[in-house]
């Protein structure tokens, strides 16, 4: 690492995952913005790992200090308070989140595959990252209002993605949807993947693709078409 | 709430039962506790709030509940035990497994608009009362699967559909609610009945014969 030029831009210091960005301790001679940056993600990080361990309600800073491996000074350097450290993480998680969801999506040109692939995006990405899965899926609900509002936004902004497969469907299907079928699809979708996440199923994650693709399409597609590409490999 | 002065004997003047006065006492405990989370959220809300709502002493309440949560949890079970009876007891007054829905969505949608405290309370409130109450909401939505799945006998291709579609379908119908609630909207869900209906039978019918099943 030390033989590479470092990159100080913030994108390049949000590129790292988590789980990498633990930096050695003492002098390590980086830029300070870069230092700065990362020890924002380690506290971050180091939220994640002790809410799965405790939860929201049972998590100390002192927890979330160890975990990311800093000092509480720094942490107050960040954050006011507990609460602030989960919306900042919160909103990390998510911005990830839906980049994925949204770039899976735009890279498939039919609608119905992109579809698949934002439901794949998100599974996948859910299923690689269990405690940042669980922040955000799970203990969002726990941590307060500020946070319940986030979340109820988030969820309904993957409403459009569904609203676009009404484009070019005939009159006849149409008439059909009513003007709910797709917070319907996405409330759907989102506790089934919640649940599994509480059920300490977030590995498996991956596993109801086909159940989802399916269950978003039929409306839209009917049964039989939407079974064809939920199965599709 | 009329009910509350109507029906509390003076002390020591009554001749009731012992097990008619605890009833008694929890379903008003209950109650009390449903109207002051609606009103100010789970956390917010202590004891002794419960307690004043409820026009009861404070041990009254502990000889019922251990704690808040305690009394929560309670509040959940009692809400959905309620639900479910009222939704099977209308559901088989009709033939159909179409009609069962339609008609069991009914009257759920019509408990929620009927009790808008303990609805805001089991529905939203719920989430964030911490693992205990997430897990006991978790659980209650699968009490309503098997009135799903017999859709799949009626269905023309019920052993294919995705294992997972009544846990999804229950999961949409929740969702819609706990939106509805959150935007203030609890008293237009009964509205929603139509809606709910053609989403929950689609899959198993088509689109075709679940709009008719709501017509």
């Amino acid at each position: 690492m030390a033989a590479d030029p470092i990159d100080t831009s913030v994108e390049s210091a949000r590129n790292y995952p988590p789980e990498l960005a633990r930096l050695p301790p003492g002098r390590h001679g980086l830029p300070r913005e870069f230092v700065v940056h990362n020890q924002r993600e380690r506290l971050i990080a180091g939220l994640a790992e002790a809410i799965s361990e405790k939860g929201f309600a049972g998590t100390t800073i002192g927890d979330i200090t160890r975990h990311a491996a800093v000092s509480r000074r720094t942490f107050y350097e960040h954050f006011t308070s507990k609460d602030e450290c989960f919306v900042a993480a919160y909103d990390t998680v998510m911005a990830e989140l839906s980049e994925r969801v949204g770039a899976a999506f735009a890279e498939v040109d039919d609608w119905p595959h992109g579809v698949r692939a934002g439901i794949g995006a998100m599974l996948a990405f859910l299923a690689s990252e269990p405690n940042l899965a669980r922040l955000c899926m799970v203990e969002a609900l726990v941590a307060g209002p500020v946070v319940v509002e986030r979340y109820d936004a988030a969820i309904q902004s993957l409403v459009p993605y569904f609203k676009a497969g009404r484009e070019g469907r005939s009159p006849e299907v149409l008439s059909r949807l009513s003007p709910s079928t797709e917070e319907a699809l996405v409330g759907g979708m989102v506790s089934l993947i919640s649940r599994r996440i509480i059920a300490g199923k977030t590995a498996e994650l991956e596993g109801l693709l086909p159940d989802l693709v399916e269950f978003t399409l039929t409306p839209y597609l009917g049964s039989a078409e939407a079974a064809k590409i939920a199965r599709e490999s | 709430m009329t009910q509350r002065t109507s029906t509390r004997p003076a002390p020591g003047q009554h001749r009731l039962s012992r097990e008619f006065i605890t009833q008694h006492q929890r379903a008003r405990i209950i109650a009390a506790l449903a109207e002051e989370t609606a009103a100010q959220g789970y956390r917010a809300v202590t004891v002794a709030d419960v307690v004043r709502r409820a026009g009861i002493a404070r041990n009254t309440f502990y000889d019922n509940f251990s704690s808040k949560e305690d009394c929560f949890l309670a509040t959940q079970d009692f809400a959905v035990e309620e639900a479910l009876r009222r939704v099977v007891e209308a559901a088989t007054k009709v033939d159909s497994w179409q009609a069962r829905v339609d008609a069991g969505l009914a009257a759920f949608l019509h408990y929620v608009t009927s009790e808008p405290a303990l609805a805001r309370t089991c529905i939203v409130e719920a989430l964030s009362a911490g693992p205990a109450a997430l897990a006991r909401y978790e659980e209650s939505l699968q009490a309503f699967i098997p009135l799903f799945r017999i859709g799949r006998k009626v269905s023309p291709h019920g052993e294919d559909l995705p294992e997972t579609l009544e846990e999804t379908i229950i999961g949409g119908v929740f969702w819609i609610i706990y939106q509805r609630i959150i935007l203030g909207e609890t008293e237009e869900i009964e509205q929603l009945l139509p809606e709910l209906v053609e989403f929950a039978l689609t899959p198993y019918v088509g689109a075709e014969a679940a709009r008719k099943a709501t017509a």
